[in-house]
């Protein structure tokens, strides 16, 4: 059995036996199968070759493949994978921001010392009446309140020092009246004062001019 | 347009057409659309596994290509035409099949018998001397040359179809269909 030389004619003589060929490429074929008999007996090999293929393959079950298929979903319209993702993204954002600052909170209401020390870090420092009680109200600080040394803290600055570590301050001052913190207080006051390693809280000093020369002078 | 796709491609347009509009009505929920898009390739995938070489549970390779198409369905973009795609999922699923098969064998005595009556039973069903006769001409082609051939032949395939399915380039398509048609041939004058 020979070859065709015409190659490009006998490159689609599958398409012609498979009847996929415009009209006009059709027609140009046939008249040129018509006139060779080497085309002619490789169309009859093809037919026998498909017609084998055909003959050698079993039935298939239609219905035993379809019942494995799965079933249609519909994408709902307008959703883009992308943005579901980024979605995904900031929810798990959120939620690590909520457990983290939950947290926190519950930390500082496990310890109200903690807590207290810290209200009290950022109130302002208190003053010493005249009369040497304290007063905790920042808003009642009067001309005639005895100057306090520079570099010694308060009392109360000092608790408010300590509780930010493990000592006094660490216990429950919350949980103290208001006449056995003023005891605790005096009893404070009465102690050899310890040098401070912390550092000292900034504070705000009124000092009284009593020289009667304007100041700066 | 390449000489030998000149005028080709008639009926392939319309066939891909079908397909997708089944594709797309599977899509919005029409189950029906499956069983026809089943229909209309199942035969050729089982002549494709026949022709590779697959003797038994052919029924079971169409539901797993068929399976996996659907399943990647979605995503299915249309490139290339959906039986190309389908060729292109069963031929992979056929080479797992043989190293799964490999592996076994090399655990247990082939059984050469078995394949012997496979062959004669083969024989029986097809009764046109020149049948045989071509199909034993195809049993002589390379696993390459088998599947180029199948596709060509069975199917009309386009070399640019068959390089997609078999992952080869069109000119390595062509080439590879002449040197199985010459083959073919030269067992036949024998």
């Amino acid at each position: 059995m020979n070859d065709c030389m015409n190659a490009e004619i006998r490159d689609q003589l599958p398409e012609l036996v498979h009847d996929r060929l415009d009209a006009a490429r059709r027609a140009e074929i046939l008249s040129h199968v018509e006139a060779c008999a080497e085309c002619r007996d490789e169309i009859e090999l093809l037919r026998a070759a498909r017609a084998m293929f055909e003959a050698q393959t079993p039935r298939v079950d239609v219905r035993y493949v379809v019942n494995a298929l799965p079933l249609a979903k519909p994408r709902p319209v307008g959703v883009q994978r992308g943005r579901a993702v980024w979605t995904d993204w900031r929810i798990a954002a959120a939620i690590t921001l909520l457990v983290a600052g939950g947290s926190s909170v519950a930390v500082l209401r496990r310890d109200p010392g903690t807590a207290m020390a810290l209200r009290q870090t950022v109130q302002t420092p208190p003053v010493r009446r005249a009369d040497g009680r304290s007063d905790s109200s920042g808003s009642s600080a009067q001309p005639q309140l005895a100057p306090a040394a520079p570099s010694e803290p308060t009392p109360r600055a000092l608790v408010a020092t300590d509780a930010q570590g493990s000592g006094i301050g660490a216990s429950r001052l919350g949980d103290l009246t208001e006449q056995q913190l003023e005891a605790l207080l005096g009893e404070i006051d009465q102690l050899q004062a310890t040098p401070v390693t912390d550092p000292e809280p900034v504070s705000l000093h009124v000092r009284e001019n009593t020289s009667g020369a304007p100041e700066g002078a | 347009m390449n000489q030998a796709a000149r005028g080709a491609g008639a009926g392939r347009e319309s066939d891909d057409q079908v397909d997708a509009e089944l594709i797309a009505r599977w899509k919005a929920g029409d189950e029906r659309a499956a069983t026809a898009l089943v229909e209309r390739h199942a035969a050729a995938l089982a002549r494709f596994a026949v022709a590779s070489g697959e003797r038994s549970d052919v029924d079971e390779l169409v539901q797993d290509t068929f399976v996996r198409a659907f399943n990647s369905l979605h995503g299915f973009r249309g490139d290339s035409s959906f039986r190309t795609w389908l060729f292109t999922i069963e031929r992979r699923l056929l080479l797992d099949r043989r190293r799964a098969e490999k592996r076994r064998r090399d655990r247990t005595e082939i059984q050469e018998d078995d394949a012997a009556t496979e062959y004669d039973a083969l024989d029986s069903v097809l009764a046109d001397e020149t049948q045989r006769r071509v199909r034993a001409a195809v049993e002589r082609l390379s696993p390459t040359q088998r599947e180029v051939f199948t596709l060509r032949v069975a199917e009309g395939l386009s070399y640019k179809e068959i390089a997609e399915a078999v992952g080869t380039t069109e000119g390595a398509a062509r080439v590879h269909y002449h040197n199985a048609m010459r083959s073919v041939k030269e067992f036949l004058d024998e």
